[in-house]
């Protein structure tokens, strides 16, 4: 809501600088986004008046000569159609700043002396959207009864002296959503009392009320008033009228139309003007659309009404959709002399759909849907018959029509002033209280520390003690409140176990270099469910904004290889990243949401150096990666079985699923060919990557250890060179070694793999460096060697391996 | 010749060999020639015998000095050996300090979560517990809890991504204050929580808006409560991650779940309050919205509203690493560039 700084003054006496009261209101009320000075910036510009008018051969030009209030008349050449002799127009003289911060000087034109320049509104910073239709194109042309004189500035005549303040209302503000709420807000502020005026109108015409048949669903439009006028002379809306409707952002169109926009900016009533030629045949309906039927609106668009939509209709056919905008067979033409005007509540949320179905959102809808005040109906309807019958020479009908007349009571709220100032963490006493609510236009029943607040029907927001609250906290200033600190009981604060331990894991895997990432939860169905061992039934949304972000992903790994490829995509192909993140499903008839990281690695694994310290990233470098993130959180190694399996996205062989204690914990590969083939920026790429359920494994985490010491007596290591069959995996070796080793074996480890001629087709060679220790005692040779040979026939014996 | 004269020859031979050797094998060798066993010096000792008895105490006391002369030469001439090797060596060893080093890859937080980690470790040193609930949540806790209305415009589908009629992407965090209060047994303790997360909207991307994004909730409840412990707080926080020489100011809002309710403007940090661009010529920047918890939320969820009360608080943790890195498009969060990513290296905490 644009409030004008004028206008309000016709309500109250202001005398703060608007800025300052703008900082006010916000800090109060309501939030004042902007303050617009429209003079701002202008200079000289003054009132002229064309003395003659000729136009220049052969040119579109006109030379005029001006009256701008000087001894000699200004000569000023003007390209604008509509200029002509006789005309008050606007004058920006030589020296002139104009919209745009644009200077204008004396010139020639096609060889013309030129002193000054003849202005449009646009010109001078007036928004296309609220200049009249008739000046759009061309210049201003002041009515007869502006009341100005050739020499003297605009700005007062344009109402662009005034200062105009945006309310930037919460939706359960609506009240401020017009002049007098608004003035009941500031007055509140400032600590006056608004002067709201009621309506004396003469009704001259004869009763109409018998004359329309009027059918209104009450649960639709639990209020509905219509007054009838004749005779009406449709033409301008007075200068007074123009000046407010555009400050407030709305275009004067004619006397009728401008008069309802008036009376909703005045009273916040949406108000609607009929043709009465629309209802001839003496019938008016309040009812939903039909299936099928059509509306052309105002705006001229053609809408397929819902059978949610309200509607207006003759009888017959709709003639404007309720709440949001009329029809265009309904509309006040110049040809129109009689009228039917009307001044509704209707259901909120309905307006509110039609206009969000529709995309027709108006300042009528938006008012309706946020709540209008209930007491304004009447007099509403009575205020535009009122400037109808001044401005439009309109002789106003006997009576109004209220087809329905539902009456809201007003709300009295009881609470005391005690629990008042124990939520606001004040001590405001009661006369003070009281003082605040009748600022803000309540009455007050008190009664010790009991008090009863009774609420006018345009805030109806307040119902309960709480809203009083917020009324007193804010007029009292929350600028007053003190700033404490809770004084409460002692709580410990921190995280949960389980998060704990994520953070951890996610201080680990950065410390380990990866990148933190963060990717949509939404993705396609398909990719939802890659890299995912056994996919659960998704996750998917109703009404999603496009197919790509349809379905809750089932992995992180999707997202990190769309980062993958968009980096790619950007030249960015060394990656080390890393997400910590949820995944869902809907396994069992219920929504589940796991906690999982996932990292993904291309390119090197050190940036690439000069000493050539460095190569690509593989299957086992990841794989070292994760063991050693498992080795951090305390994960027994010998407990991590890694099993080459196949997952769908991933290398068919390349790929193992990682199990501790025979649970599945997660997967670790390279992606398939089969996924960065099909990307134009990953293609011919080699992305290896984990992803672990950390739902599972934190279970298995313990917390706190004991510590023991460092070994006192040396350890002994020994070497085992084997020839193995290729399809013995280094699992099934170590296993053997394992159990044949004994109980000194502190460590196995492979030093060397060899494939290739120098040995026996269909062999490899696998060498380990094998680790014997006793803790309490000195190892023997004897004691290694008796181990060593029992690993030496465990491997003959079990796996048929030579010792080489 | 007699003896002293070979003992003189000897001393002036002996002195040049030793100046002679430039390596430790030619000096051992010469060692070897002048003072060894089988050397020069001995073989003298040995021809004492032809040498008159009055004379040889003369001679054996010249042949000890000589010794000690080559011994004192030979090892001063080794030191230089030595040390001229090790120069050597050393210069051999030289390399240029100014190539550069080899690096590793260096790991990053995410810009949402270093503001996230800073605000959950502030909060827990005030005493809030940090509460995870679903993301995935039901539309009884995400509004009918939180005293939204069947028909407020947020429970439309046009505005909330829903999933059947009943469940949908939370819109909020704030059904995670909901599944708490149900929960809280305040006979042992206040309630004092923060609740993250990722919430969701119906919006689609471009620059200021996300169909995803990261909030945070707070929530005080107890006995005695008030809306100044509120305003502290809230400033507090401000201060925390604006600087603590920010202005603040509270403004009266508007939301379902509170009443009383304010946001929390702080002063522009980037023209400090004068006008900008950031700020759009209001001096002030809008940072989060708080409020006294609706006595409707708390008797939703069993509590008296009579008796308890407390405030609640939600932040834009993407918004709030909008204004203090600077950046002016939220989807630079979540594409991942890595150049973009990199930069909060320096940020951990």
């Amino acid at each position: 809501m644009l409030v004008s700084y004028n206008w309000l003054q016709d309500f109250l006496n202001l005398d703060q600088d608007p800025h300052d009261l703008a900082e006010k209101i916000t800090r109060t009320g309501v939030e004042i986004a902007d303050v617009k000075h429209p003079e701002e910036g202008l200079k000289k510009l003054v009132v002229g008046k064309v003395l003659d008018c000729k136009g220049v051969e052969g040119t579109h030009l006109h030379l005029t000569h001006v009256d701008v209030g000087e001894d000699e008349p200004l000569q000023i050449v003007c390209g604008a159609p509509n200029v002509a002799a006789g005309e008050l127009v606007i004058v920006a003289l030589h020296g002139a700043r104009i919209a745009g911060n644009e200077k204008i000087k004396k010139g020639k034109i096609r060889g013309m002396e030129s002193y000054g320049m003849i202005c449009g509104l646009q010109e001078i910073g007036f928004s296309d959207s609220v200049v009249p239709e008739e000046f759009v194109d061309g210049i201003y042309v002041f009515p007869e009864d502006a009341d100005v004189k050739p020499g003297q500035d605009v700005y007062e005549a344009l109402g662009m002296d005034d200062y105009i303040l945006d309310f930037d209302i919460t939706p359960n503000r609506a009240d401020t959503l017009s002049m007098e709420g608004s003035a009941y807000e500031v007055g509140a502020i400032v600590d006056q009392k608004p002067k709201v005026e009621d309506v004396f109108l003469k009704e001259d015409g004869p009763d109409w009320t018998d004359s329309l048949d009027v059918k209104v669903d009450e649960k639709l439009a639990p209020k509905f008033y219509l007054r009838k006028l004749t005779g009406v002379k449709i033409q301008p809306s007075p200068l007074w009228m123009q000046r407010r409707l555009w400050n407030a952002g709305i275009r004067p169109i004619n006397n009728v139309v401008d008069v309802t926009n008036y009376i909703m900016l005045l009273t916040g009533q949406p108000m609607h003007a009929y043709d009465a030629k629309t209802f001839s045949n003496g019938k008016l309906e309040v009812r939903l659309a039909n299936k099928g039927e059509k509306l052309t609106l105002l705006n001229e668009k053609e809408v397929d009404l819902d059978p949610n939509d309200i509607v207006i209709t003759d009888g017959e056919k709709p003639v404007m959709m309720a709440g949001v905008m009329g029809g265009l067979n309904s509309e006040i033409t110049a040809e129109t002399t009689d009228v039917i005007l009307e001044s509704a509540i209707f259901d909120p949320t309905l307006v509110r759909k039609a206009a969000l179905r529709h995309a027709n959102r108006t300042e009528a809808s938006s008012r309706y849907e946020k709540g209008v005040n209930w007491d304004g109906t009447e007099k509403a309807i009575n205020m535009a018959a009122l400037l109808l019958r001044n401005d439009a020479d309109a002789t106003v009908d006997e009576g109004i029509i209220k087809a329905t007349d539902t009456k809201r009571k007003p709300v009295v709220v009881k609470t005391t002033v005690s629990y008042i100032n124990h939520v606001l963490g004040t001590e405001i006493s009661a006369k003070d209280m009281i003082k605040i609510f009748d600022r803000l236009g309540f009455m007050v029943e008190h009664d010790g520390d009991n008090i009863a607040v009774h609420v006018p029907n345009r805030r109806w927001d307040i119902a309960i003690p709480a809203d009083l609250v917020e009324e007193v906290g804010r007029i009292y200033g929350y600028d007053n409140l003190k700033s404490t600190q809770p004084l409460l009981a002692e709580t410990h604060g921190g995280y949960s176990e389980k998060e704990e331990m994520m953070r951890r894991m996610k201080a680990i895997v950065e410390g380990q270099g990866l990148m933190e990432a963060i990717s949509y939860s939404l993705t396609s169905p398909e990719k939802a469910v890659r890299y995912t061992k056994d996919p659960k039934d998704l996750v998917k949304v109703q009404m999603p904004l496009n197919s790509s972000r349809s379905a809750m992903r089932e992995n992180l790994m999707t997202g990190l290889v769309d980062a993958a490829s968009y980096n790619f995509a950007r030249k960015q192909t060394q990656l080390a990243l890393f997400e910590q993140g949820r995944v869902y499903d809907h396994d069992g008839g219920t929504f589940n949401e796991h906690e999982h990281l996932a990292a993904l690695y291309s390119g090197n694994t050190f940036a690439e150096n000069w000493q050539h310290l460095t190569q690509k990233v593989d299957f086992y470098f990841v794989k070292g990666q994760l063991t050693n993130l498992f080795t951090a959180i305390g994960i027994d190694l010998e407990k991590v079985v890694y099993k080459a399996e196949g997952i769908k996205g991933m290398h068919p062989t390349r790929t193992a699923a990682i199990y501790i204690d025979k649970q599945y914990v997660g997967m670790i590969g390279m992606i398939a060919h089969a996924v960065t083939l099909a990307d134009k920026a990953l293609r011919g790429s080699e992305l290896y990557g984990y992803e672990i359920n950390l739902d599972v494994i934190i279970p298995m985490l313990t917390k706190g250890m004991t510590a023991t010491p460092a070994p006192k007596f040396p350890a002994i290591e020994r070497d085992l060179s084997l020839l193995v069959n290729k399809d013995v995996t280094n699992q099934e070796v170590e296993n053997v070694i394992k159990s044949n080793a004994g109980k000194y074996l502190t460590a196995l480890k492979v030093i060397d793999v060899y494939e290739g001629s120098h040995i026996e087709v269909g062999k490899k060679s696998i060498a380990y460096s094998l680790t014997f220790l006793n803790r309490k005692d000195t190892l023997t040779d004897k004691v290694v060697n008796n181990a060593m040979d029992k690993i030496r026939a465990g491997l003959e014996n079990d796996l048929d391996i030579k010792v080489r | 010749m007699d003896l002293f004269d070979k003992l003189k020859e000897l001393h002036e031979q002996g002195l040049e060999e030793i100046k002679k050797a430039t390596d430790e094998q030619t000096l051992n060798k010469v060692r070897v020639e002048l003072v060894g066993r089988k050397g020069e010096l001995t073989k003298i000792l040995h021809s004492m015998r032809d040498v008159a008895p009055e004379n040889r105490r003369e001679v054996g006391q010249k042949v000890n000095e000589l010794r000690d002369l080559f011994n004192k030469q030979l090892d001063a001439t080794k030191a230089e050996i030595v040390k001229a090797v090790l120069v050597k060596k050393l210069e051999d060893e030289k390399i240029d300090v100014t190539l550069p080093g080899c690096e590793g890859h260096l790991g990053s937080k995410h810009p949402i979560n270093v503001i996230l980690d800073d605000l959950e470790s502030y909060f827990i040193g005030m005493g809030y517990k940090v509460v995870q609930g679903p993301e995935i949540e039901t539309d009884h806790y995400c509004f009918e809890m939180m005293n939204l209305p069947k028909d407020h415009p947020a429970r439309d589908m046009q505005a909330t991504f829903y999933i059947d009629s009943e469940d949908l992407l939370r819109t909020q965090t704030s059904g995670d204050q909901a599944r708490v209060l149900e929960k809280h047994d305040f006979s042992k303790s206040p309630l004092k929580m923060v609740g993250p997360g990722k919430v969701y909207r119906r919006d689609d991307d471009d620059a200021t808006h996300s169909h995803q994004f990261m909030q945070m909730e707070g929530l005080v409840v107890d006995k005695n409560v008030t809306m100044s412990d509120l305003k502290g707080t809230l400033e507090m926080i401000a201060k925390h991650v604006f600087g603590q020489d920010r202005a603040t100011r509270l403004r009266p809002s508007y939301f379902p779940f509170t009443e009383p309710s304010v946001e929390m403007d702080v002063s522009c940090f980037n023209c400090d309050g004068k006008g900008c661009p950031i700020c759009k010529y209001t001096g002030w920047i809008e940072v989060l919205g708080a409020g006294m918890v609706h006595p409707n939320v708390l008797e939703n969820a069993g509590i008296d509203s009579t008796v308890y009360g407390g405030f609640a608080f939600g932040l834009g943790l993407d918004r709030f690493a909008i204004l203090k890195y600077g950046i002016d498009d939220i989807r630079d969060f979540y594409t991942n560039d890595v150049r973009f990513l990199k930069q909060f290296r320096k940020e951990e905490n």
